[in-house]
This record gives structure tokens, C-alpha cells and sequence, in this order.
């Protein structure tokens, strides 16, 4: 492996690692309200996390393009800001971000319907306010199946093609992540570096997958 | 009784539509992202006075070689740049006897159809207001190999580089600019001339810029060789040639 | 505790949940059947539910106030909860679980230190432990002391000794009674066992499908059951229809069947009646003619025998079916035999004559 590629593969997991963090307080904060209340229009909001797990990643990754596209509203205000997002690093956590949400949203929500909602109410009558109760009560008890939301939402970013390449682009050094790089070397036809990068890969995604479903499985009731 | 005469022109059907190739000859033609339009025009023009189907899978002439390099079905290569075709032709993939020169083309810098932009020479490309430039990958793709080597020549690679945004084919690359998303970007004159969202901001002048050149040879092991032959000797025709002229390519003889 | 409840209305699944008392005693059992609503209305007044209509008002606080769109925050209230399910924290030792509700930070001093609780509820040994290994009685210790040690004004439990084993029972309701003496919070506790209303409650609430039938002291209530309903949810074994065939001074004479009995004459003049007694009230004898002061002597035939526990629960026939019940021992000493002849007495002003 070369320093390049070590690069690459730094890059890829660090900028996983952030885009899994990212995503934590507005993904359980999601995950909480799917799972303990009801509005009208929730089969909506349901429908909208789940999208990115079935849409093409690509048509993901378009539309995040033209939402922060320079020339757009939203564009226009990141660059007055100095902190344009297409084709930076920015992106890319952008794209992994929104990747990786639908995995930590319904982990986490499931986990979050098996904390006993008694225990919440109990620990009010304790004098515990919303806050209290959610830090101290439901997300230790929902911890496992976060943990293991967390773990398959950096699996997933540690992947992630179609969208990067769609609003980071490949560039190397700045944007280029480890799928970005097998791509680009299989293109000019550097295959041993690709190969490299694939063995990296799937020794990633193993060990991030198997720690996944360590926290996942079902606790056998005794 | 009903189900008989269903099954039978059922079958009639499908001997219809999988013995339809066998009347028509379709030719593969694997050509260089910047000749979309002109090609669609021309094999539009050919289709009628043939017979012939012209199928096209347009993309970065160096992903196009490895395509055929792994395999894929083409009848006809058309190149944006000699390497490629010479990366065939070492390991005896194209028949060097159909080969030719058929294009040529100018590099220009874009910029998108609003900006404030100017460059007046390549070293203004340099300037601190010019940060993201997209180029085709200069380390593959034609367009982007071109436009490294004009910058090379003139000692500026270097500091270009850093700003370099490689995008998969040269028309992506005048997408980059269409959408406003890098400041520049370097393109054929006749991908300028595609999109109305862009501005020609410098050409290139050809004491500058490398020798630009279109071949076009015929893949060994194509299935329809003889209908290959036809449409890639057409494409050095005077009729082929108006339409490559009106798109603003040179020709080559 | 003044504990005011007024229009509260609340549809449930089968019912709507109407109640309108006020609770002054220091310890109210709120009693009736399972699926009686009782639950639905310790969550209304711990504020984990809202009603269509309600006004809850504990000393002079008010805690809930439909008209006016009022509803202090659960963790506002001061009230503390012992759900039937006891609700222990399993992620958190028993020590954390009984610290709980004192950090929560509320105006004012503990009402109780922690080692006061702990010794009081005899937990001192479980403090380091984890909450799942505990047992049953040990758990609702635990967690009738977690509720005590977030200083509430008032104490909810539902049914506290419900998921024990009837040895197990004997031994909490000291403890229940300990809380109630030591730390003299006012209590609401919801029972379906009378027993356990009778040993702790100073007032009852009898609540059937969402309905109050009858409020007031224990014995009252028990002793003078104001329907049918109540009579049977409270456990008068022998309710049987009967007439009043006469009353004078004072004393109505009532007939069942072709037998008759003296009874305390009801205030209003219904001569159609449930004739309500108690099994414990009901006295066997061998010896049918001995001068005593009461005024009902029955023969009777022995139909059934039944062993509940350190009872015999003895089903007669009298004329009509009467149920009384005695000791073991009792049982043994009489020889009692299904089949056999037996004198029953039971005390006029024992009757119970409930208008039909």
C-alpha cells in the first residue's frame, strides 16, 4: 500500500466516523418521535427516511446538487460563508450523511420501542424532566440497538458511491474516497491498486458489519 | 381453443421480433464523449440511405477502451486522442488496416454563461478569483490529457493542479460549468458550442495546444464487419464531413 | 390529604370513566374489579394521561384543570407511583434507583433521609445489588421506597400486593402499614382484595366500570353496602333477594323464600330488598336451644365444605343458601360433615337489607 492509498483509506474513515456522529442527535431525535408519538403525516416522514435506502444512489446524489448547488439559494448563502459544499469534502460528508441516516433511524427506533414506556412515565412521576428521562432512562436501555445503528450507518459511509461521485466528485486528495479510488484505478486500468483498495475495503465493512450485528442481536430472554 | 390461438400467435410474435435482427445489420459504434451530437446526427443521415442501425455508447474514450479491452461488444472505435487507440492496437484489438485520422479539434476554457470572469491568457488562470476548474480526468480522459499537456508546455500544471475538479468524460466537465458548481472549466470548442450555458472565456491557441486527433478503426472480432466497414468508411465522406464542420470539428485527411 | 377529583370524564375501551369525589382520609383505597378503570385513574392524577374533561386538585394545588386548559408537568406534581408492575430501572443498581427521585433537584429538603427509608423498609442489604436479581417481595420494597425517597405529597399505588403469594402478602402489609405511620403520607392505593383495603385503607372508593358506586369510611362501606353491586364486589357472600314482610320499631321483619329473619329496618320504606350477610357473621352451633341474644336462628344443612386457607368457607342450605365462614380448628372441634344438621345464628343488626 502506498502513502496515496493510505490517504484514501484515512480519509474514507474519518470522514465516516463524522458523518455517523453527524447524524446521531438529529437521527435519535427522529428515531424517538417515530417511535413514541403519533401526528398525522407521520407514514409521510417515514417514507422520506427511508427513501435514500431504495432510491438510486445517484438520483440522491442529484439532488442534493441541485440543493447546494453554487448558483442556488442555498449555495449562494454556503459561499458568501466561504463554505461551499460541491466538490469539497463537504460533500462527501454530505453524502454520506444522508446515506447512512435511514440505517441509524430504523435501529434506532426499534430500540427505542422496546425501552417499556412505563419506565419513562415511572421515572417522571420521580420528578425527571423530558430531558432527564430520555439521557438517563430510554437511551441507556436503548443503547444496544444505537450502538448497533451507529455501526451499519458507518458500514454504509465507509461504501458510499453513487452520491459522492454525484456531488463531491472524485477528486484525489480532497474528495476521493475508497470506492471513488477502486473506480477511478479499474477506469485507467491500475487494477493492483484497486485490488488493494478492495481488500481494505472489505475488511472494513466486515469488521464494521460484525460489530453491528453484535449489538443488534436479540437478547434471548431466559 | 382460445389458449391454442393465444399460445400460437404468441409464438409468432417473439420468432417475429428475434429474427428482426437478422434482416438489418446494427452497428456498434463505442465514439468519444464530444462527438454525441455530431454522431447522432450523421448515423441519422446514414440510417436512411442503408438500412443499417447505428447504435452508439458515447462515454471517455479511455473507459471506452477498457470496455473493449474487457470484452464489449463494439464494432467501430472512435477516439478522442491517439494513446487510446494505440492501447487497442498494442494488444491487437482493433484492425490496424481500417485505422484513421478522421478529426481534429481546438481546446478552449469556459465559463459559466454569468460570470464576471476574464481570462485573457492561460496564466489568468491562476489568479486567486479562479478556484475550482473542471477538466475531463487528465490522467485518462482525451480532453483532460490535452488540456494538461497545453498547461504543461507552459509551466503551469503545477500551480493549475490544485484546483483541478476531474470529472468522468468531457461533457461532464462542461456540466460542471453549465451548473455554475467551478469557476472554469477546459473543453473542446465544440462542446462549448453545445451548451448555452456557458461562455467561451479563451481559445487556445493552436501554437499552444497539442496536436488534436480523431481516429477511428474497426474492432477485430466485430460481429458485423461488413456493415462496420460501410458506416466507418462514411464517416471521412463529404456528407459526413458538412455535419462534422457545422459542429465545428477540423477534418483530417 | 384533600384530594379533590370533579368531572372527570374519560372513555376507555368499554366505559367512560366518570368519577366526582373528594378524598380527605390519610389513606384511601380506590376498590372494584380488574378492568374497573382504577389504573386509568392513578394515571390521571399522576398526570401520565390527560381526560376529555377533568379538575384535579391535591391540598391546594391545582394539579389539573380541563376548563382552563391547566395541566402541571408529571414531574411538577409531587406525586409518587408504584405501578403494579413496579417499574424498577433494570439498567441501574438498586442504590441508583432509589436516588432516582431525590436528584431531581425540587424545591426543598428530602422529606426523608435515605437511611430513615432504608430501615424503615428493612432494604439496607440490597442496596449494592443489582435489581434483577431480586425477588418479588424485595422488588416492591425497593420500589415503594425509590417513590417515598423523591419526597412526594401524595402516594399512588396500584395494587401493591396483587403479584404475591399469600404468605408473601402477610409479610408487605406491614411494611405498607409502617409507611403509612412512619412517614404519614397520604396514600391512594387500588386493590381488587378487600383484605388488603380492610388492613390499610382508612376510606374507600368502590369504582365499577368507571363508575363510583359508593364512597366513605372502610366499614361503612363494607358493613353497609349501598347497591347490590357493591355488596357483591365487597364480598357479602349470602345476597339473597327477600321482602319485607313487616316493620316495627325499628326492626323489619323479612322473609326469603318461606324463611324468615330479623333485620335492622332499612330508612327508606322499599319492602323488596337484597338481604345481604356476611360469611364471618354467620355462627354454627350444635346445640339449637340455648338462650343467647340472637335473634335468627336457622336449621340448616351442611351443602359444602371448602378449606381457604385458615378458613372454611361452609355452604348451607337454610331454606335459602347461606354461606358462613369459620375457623379449622372450629370446623374440626364441630365435626363438621356435608350432609349433616346445624344450627346457624346470625345477629339481626348483622343483616344487611339493601333496597332492590
Amino acid at each position: 500500500m502506498t502513502a496515496d492509498e493510505w490517504q484514501v483509506v484515512w480519509f474514507t474513515a474519518w470522514v465516516s466516523a463524522l458523518s455517523t456522529l453527524l447524524i446521531l442527535p438529529f437521527g435519535l431525535a427522529l428515531a424517538w418521535a417515530l417511535a413514541r408519538r403519533d401526528w398525522p403525516g407521520k407514514s409521510l416522514v417515514e417514507t422520506f427516511v427511508t427513501l435514500p435506502l431504495v432510491m438510486p444512489p445517484v438520483a440522491t446524489g442529484l439532488i442534493l446538487l441541485e440543493v447546494f448547488k453554487k448558483p442556488g439559494v442555498i449555495g449562494g448563502v454556503l459561499h458568501r460563508l466561504n463554505c461551499d459544499v460541491v466538490f469539497t469534502w463537504r460533500a462527501v460528508l454530505l453524502a454520506l450523511s444522508v446515506m447512512s441516516m435511514p440505517l441509524l433511524v430504523r435501529s434506532a427506533r426499534v430500540a427505542f420501542e422496546e425501552v417499556n414506556p412505563r419506565l419513562e412515565q415511572i421515572a417522571r412521576t420521580l420528578g425527571a424532566g423530558s430531558w432527564r428521562v430520555f439521557f438517563t432512562i430510554t437511551v441507556p436501555l436503548a443503547s444496544r440497538g444505537i450502538i448497533g445503528g451507529m455501526l451499519l450507518a458507518f458500514a454504509r459511509a465507509l461504501g458510499e458511491f453513487g452520491a459522492t461521485i454525484m456531488v463531491a466528485g472524485n477528486i484525489q486528495g480532497k474528495t476521493q474516497t475508497i470506492s471513488l479510488a477502486i473506480f477511478e484505478n479499474v477506469q485507467i486500468g491500475d487494477d493492483s491498486h484497486a485490488y488493494r483498495l478492495l481488500g481494505v475495503s472489505v475488511v472494513l465493512a466486515f469488521l464494521a458489519v460484525w460489530g453491528s450485528e453484535f449489538f443488534l442481536r436479540r437478547k434471548k430472554t431466559t | 381453443m382460445k389458449s391454442n390461438r393465444l399460445t400460437l400467435f404468441a409464438m409468432a410474435f417473439s420468432l417475429a421480433i428475434f429474427t428482426l435482427p437478422l434482416r438489418a445489420a446494427e452497428v456498434m459504434v463505442s465514439a468519444a464523449a464530444s462527438l454525441t451530437d455530431s454522431l447522432k446526427a450523421i448515423a441519422a443521415n446514414y440510417e436512411k440511405s442503408s438500412g443499417d442501425t447505428i447504435t452508439f455508447n458515447f462515454g471517455a474514450s479511455s473507459t471506452l477502451a477498457r470496455q473493449i479491452e474487457a470484452g464489449a461488444p463494439a464494432d467501430i472505435f472512435f477516439s478522442a486522442d491517439e494513446a487510446q487507440m494505440n492501447a487497442l492496437a498494442t494488444n491487437g484489438l482493433i484492425d490496424p488496416a481500417t485505422r484513421k485520422g478522421v478529426l481534429g479539434n481546438s481546446l478552449v476554457v469556459v465559463v459559466p454563461g454569468d460570470s464576471k470572469l476574464q481570462i485573457t491568457s492561460a496564466s489568468d488562470l491562476t489568479n486567486a478569483s479562479v478556484k475550482q476548474i473542471a477538466f475531463a480526468d487528465p490522467k485518462t480522459v482525451p480532453a483532460g490529457v490535452y488540456a494538461k499537456a497545453w498547461l504543461t508546455k507552459l509551466q503551469l500544471w503545477p500551480l493549475i493542479e490544485p484546483k483541478v475538479v476531474p470529472t468522468e468524460n468531457v461533457r461532464a466537465a462542461l456540466a460542471a460549468v453549465a451548473s455554475g458548481n467551478v469557476d472554469a472549466g477546459v473543453v473542446y470548442k465544440t462542446d462549448a458550442a453545445i451548451s448555452k450555458k456557458v461562455k467561451i472565456a479563451y481559445e487556445v491557441p493552436h501554437a499552444d495546444g497539442p496536436d488534436i486527433t480523431y481516429p477511428a478503426a474497426l474492432v477485430k472480432n466485430s460481429p458485423q464487419p461488413e456493415a462496420a466497414k460501410k458506416f466507418l468508411d462514411y464517416l471521412p465522406s463529404k456528407e459526413a464531413g458538412q455535419v462534422f464542420t457545422q459542429y465545428g470539428f477540423l477534418l483530417r485527411e | 390529604m384533600s384530594l379533590l377529583l370533579k368531572n372527570i370524564s374519560l372513555p376507555l375501551a368499554h366505559f367512560t370513566l366518570e368519577v366526582n369525589i373528594e378524598m380527605q382520609r390519610r389513606v384511601t383505597a380506590v376498590f372494584g374489579p380488574s378492568g374497573a378503570g382504577k389504573t386509568s385513574l392513578l394515571d390521571l392524577i399522576a398526570g401520565l394521561r390527560r381526560a376529555q374533561s377533568a379538575f384535579i386538585q391535591l391540598e391546594d394545588r391545582v394539579l389539573t384543570d380541563t376548563t382552563k386548559s391547566i395541566s402541571v408537568a408529571t414531574h411538577q406534581r409531587g406525586i409518587g407511583y408504584v405501578p403494579q408492575d413496579l417499574a424498577l430501572f433494570p439498567h441501574l443498581s438498586v442504590r441508583q434507583n432509589l436516588l432516582y427521585g431525590s436528584k431531581s433537584g425540587r424545591a426543598g429538603n428530602l422529606l426523608f433521609s435515605f437511611e430513615h427509608v432504608v430501615e424503615v423498609l428493612e432494604i439496607e442489604p440490597l442496596i449494592s445489588r443489582g435489581v434483577t436479581q431480586l425477588s418479588g417481595g424485595e422488588k416492591q420494597r425497593v420500589a415503594l421506597a425509590r417513590a417515598l425517597l423523591a419526597s412526594p405529597r401524595l402516594l399512588l399505588l396500584d395494587e401493591p400486593l396483587a403479584s404475591l403469594d399469600t404468605a408473601l402478602k402477610a409479610k408487605i402489609i406491614p411494611y405498607l402499614t409502617r409507611v403509612r405511620d412512619e412517614f404519614r403520607i397520604p396514600m391512594l392505593c387500588v386493590t381488587h382484595d378487600r383484605f388488603e383495603a380492610l388492613a390499610l385503607a382508612d376510606e374507600i372508593v368502590v369504582l365499577v366500570n368507571g363508575q363510583v358506586l359508593q364512597a366513605g369510611p372502610v366499614l361503612d362501606v363494607f358493613n353497609r353496602p349501598a347497591s347490590a353491586d357493591v355488596a357483591k364486589i365487597t364480598g357479602v357472600e349470602t345476597l339473597q333477594p327477600g321482602i319485607i314482610a313487616d316493620v316495627n320499631e325499628g326492626l323489619a321483619t323479612v322473609k326469603i323464600h318461606d324463611m324468615t329473619l330479623t333485620a335492622l329496618a332499612p330508612a327508606t320504606g322499599t319492602r323488596e330488598v337484597f338481604v345481604c350477610i356476611r360469611g364471618e357473621d354467620v355462627i354454627l352451633q350444635r346445640e339449637a336451644a340455648v338462650a343467647s341474644s340472637v335473634r335468627n336462628r336457622l336449621s340448616a344443612r351442611i351443602v359444602a365444605l371448602r378449606t381457604e386457607g385458615a378458613l372454611v368457607r361452609v355452604e348451607l342450605d337454610a331454606g335459602f343458601p347461606l354461606f358462613a365462614l369459620v375457623t379449622r380448628p372450629a370446623c374440626t372441634e364441630l365435626a363438621l360433615r356435608e350432609g349433616e344438621q346445624i344450627t346457624a345464628l346470625i345477629k339481626a343488626p348483622a343483616i344487611h337489607l339493601v333496597p332492590r
